[in-house]
């Protein structure tokens, strides 16, 4: 099997550019405000599950065309409808993808939000974490038996991405993912503003110490929430760029396996460092690229054991040397994160 | 300024404050003193919101605080310092004492990413912190993380995280606990020298009684979560009752 570099090599860095965000968003609850959350899947899979009502419902209605049930004995005609407006409508695709990243990031964030209130106000974040590791089980489980989203455990293909007019498959593809990319760029940029902000100070204050940062005025449960809120609207845009990549919307992608992935990233790359979230999702992307391509080629050698489940290993292993040799991550939090340090100028000595 | 009328705390059977009234007067330096256990920290945690009383009721300027949460009890400006060093340790000393100021618009999240619109307000307060830490003798330190202060100047830290949050009154839990004896003098004359200059009223949990002795205008003693003296310093140490609780005379 011969592989083709370009190809490949485009894969890659739209998959880097999707764990990025999901990256992130994660450093940016967990790495900056000491929120952990157990359920990055569930609000990555909230993405995925608008795209695929957009695309089913919101899609054809912008296209003027009559909407068609996606599930049932009708399914061959929907998929028939979707494909061809995203072929031959590229105003129309581009106008409901955009719509798409909105609408999940509202909703991802929304149900961040709501899910993460009522446990941050016990006061024990971990609560909050198995709440939503559990919720997120739950969801994907409901979400497979009940046709109208995206229809139960068939899932729903031709999710097209917004460059599908474009005949050319490889300008596509290299398109979307330039679009991935500059939005990971942007969410980077977002983030990093964000912890050099006196918001971002705030942010550290209450994963150092949430008493003495309430004893100082500040209403940490409010500020847990809207970390929690920016942080999933976060997620679910990545789950619109992540469906929309495959093609494919199923529950079964948005397994706890995921969000593992999600923490094994910013450990690696550095709790508390945007960078270093970075790094980590390059790194695990690579790893996760290099494991399939060999699972695949091994397939075809004849091998009859399945390589692919060789990268649940590795990241564990990965988790568990970082935990216990450097538990920093590769790129450790900076001292000075905030932009008083440069204000004040030369008065204080750095260390 | 602040007035405890009959407060109480109870944990189970435990009546760890029990029926405490005391008045702190504008601009004084009240001590409150007693032996370990006697309910001096609860007492303080009380009056911050920390810990909500079981009866009793707290004024702090004219305003009934008894229910208020922590969070609004600092907003009036009472302000509260921990027995241990409580500073976000992986902080620079710098973000540690501008992290209470209030109403900062870079701490609002859709302002937060928008740099050109806090950065006025946070260039004076940094300036302003620069100058607090200066006077706490942090100078040198402002971009020294919190963890790597020796416990001296994370007390000293500490006070000035206080004074950035505007304080009209501060409670000190032991401000020179595990701090050497020049320093622990240094940490008072700096309590005083902000007595004279800003007005500030503080109330003092103190054990290095030699100390607070000479900077206090009066004080109260505690013993099983009662008040059992109050008065200048001078009659306090003459006082019989003081003398066999606390100095098991």
């Amino acid at each position: 099997m011969n592989i083709d570099l370009f190809a490949t090599t485009i894969a890659l860095l739209t998959f880097f550019g999707i764990s990025a965000i999901m990256a992130l968003s994660l450093n940016l609850e967990y790495g900056v405000a000491g929120i952990p959350n157990f359920g990055q899947a569930l609000f990555v899979s909230i993405g995925a599950y608008t795209a695929g009502w957009t695309y089913t419902r919101l899609l054809p209605l912008l296209a003027g065309e009559a909407v068609i049930d996606p599930c049932g004995s009708t399914l061959g005609q929907a998929l028939q409808l979707r494909s061809t407006i995203m072929k031959t409508m590229p105003t129309v695709g581009l106008t409901n993808f955009v719509i798409t990243l909105l609408i999940a990031a509202l909703i991802g964030g929304l149900v961040g939000y709501l899910a993460s209130y009522p446990a941050l106000r016990l006061k024990q974040e971990w609560y909050l974490g198995l709440v939503l590791l559990v919720g997120s089980e739950i969801v994907r489980i409901v979400v497979r038996g009940y046709e109208p989203i995206i229809c139960g455990n068939n899932g729903l293909s031709a999710i097209a991405q917004p460059f599908h007019w474009l005949r050319d498959s490889t300008l596509s593809s290299l398109l979307f993912a330039g679009l991935v990319l500059t939005v990971a760029g942007l969410v980077y940029l977002y983030c990093e503003r964000l912890v050099r902000s006196p918001y971002g100070r705030l942010l550290k204050a209450v994963r150092e110490n949430d008493a003495v940062a309430t004893s100082l005025g500040k209403d940490v449960a409010r500020i847990r929430g809207q970390i929690m809120f920016i942080g999933s609207a976060l997620a679910g845009v990545a789950g619109v760029f992540f469906v929309v990549n495959s093609g494919y919307a199923s529950a079964n992608d948005y397994v706890v396996a995921l969000t593992l992935d999600v923490w094994v990233m910013i450990v690696l790359g550095g709790l508390g460092n945007n960078r270093g979230a970075l790094l980590g999702a390059l790194l695990i992307t690579i790893l996760d690229r290099l494991t399939a391509i060999t699972a695949i080629r091994m397939n075809m050698l004849g091998f009859q054991w399945e390589f692919n489940y060789v990268r649940y290993i590795l990241f564990g292993v990965i988790l568990l040397l970082m935990l216990r040799y450097r538990p920093q991550g590769l790129l450790p939090e900076p001292t000075q994160t905030t932009r008083a340090h440069e204000m004040l100028g030369a008065e204080g000595v750095a260390k | 300024m602040l007035e405890l009328q009959n407060v109480s705390k109870h944990f189970g059977n435990l009546r760890a404050v029990d029926g405490v009234s005391l008045r702190v007067p504008q601009g004084q330096i009240i001590g409150l003193i007693g032996p370990n256990g006697s309910g001096k920290s609860t007492l303080l945690s009380l009056m911050a919101g920390t810990v909500q009383p079981s009866g009793g009721k707290i004024l702090f300027d004219g305003h009934d605080i008894t229910r208020q949460t922590a969070d609004q009890i600092f907003q009036r400006g009472l302000v509260r310092s921990f027995q241990d060093p409580s500073l976000f340790f992986r902080m620079t000393a710098l973000d540690n004492a501008l992290l209470p100021v209030n109403a900062q618009r870079g701490e609002r999240p859709t302002h937060a990413p928008w740099h050109h619109l806090w950065r006025q307000q946070e260039q004076t307060l940094a300036s302003r912190a620069g100058g607090v830490l200066d006077q706490v003798q942090l100078g040198k330190q402002t971009n020294t993380l919190a963890a790597n202060l020796s416990g001296g100047q994370m007390k000293l830290l500490e006070l000035g995280r206080s004074l950035m949050g505007a304080p009209k009154l501060l409670l000190l839990d032991e401000p020179t606990a595990g701090v050497a004896p020049a320093l622990a003098y240094t940490i008072f004359e700096q309590i005083e020298h902000l007595r004279a200059t800003q007005g500030i009223t503080f109330l003092i949990i103190e054990h290095r009684l030699e100390i607070l002795f000479d900077f206090v205008d009066s004080l109260y003693v505690m013993h099983l979560g009662k008040v059992i003296a109050q008065g200048k310093p001078d009659a306090i140490a003459a006082n019989a009752q003081v003398r066999e609780v606390y100095f098991g005379e």
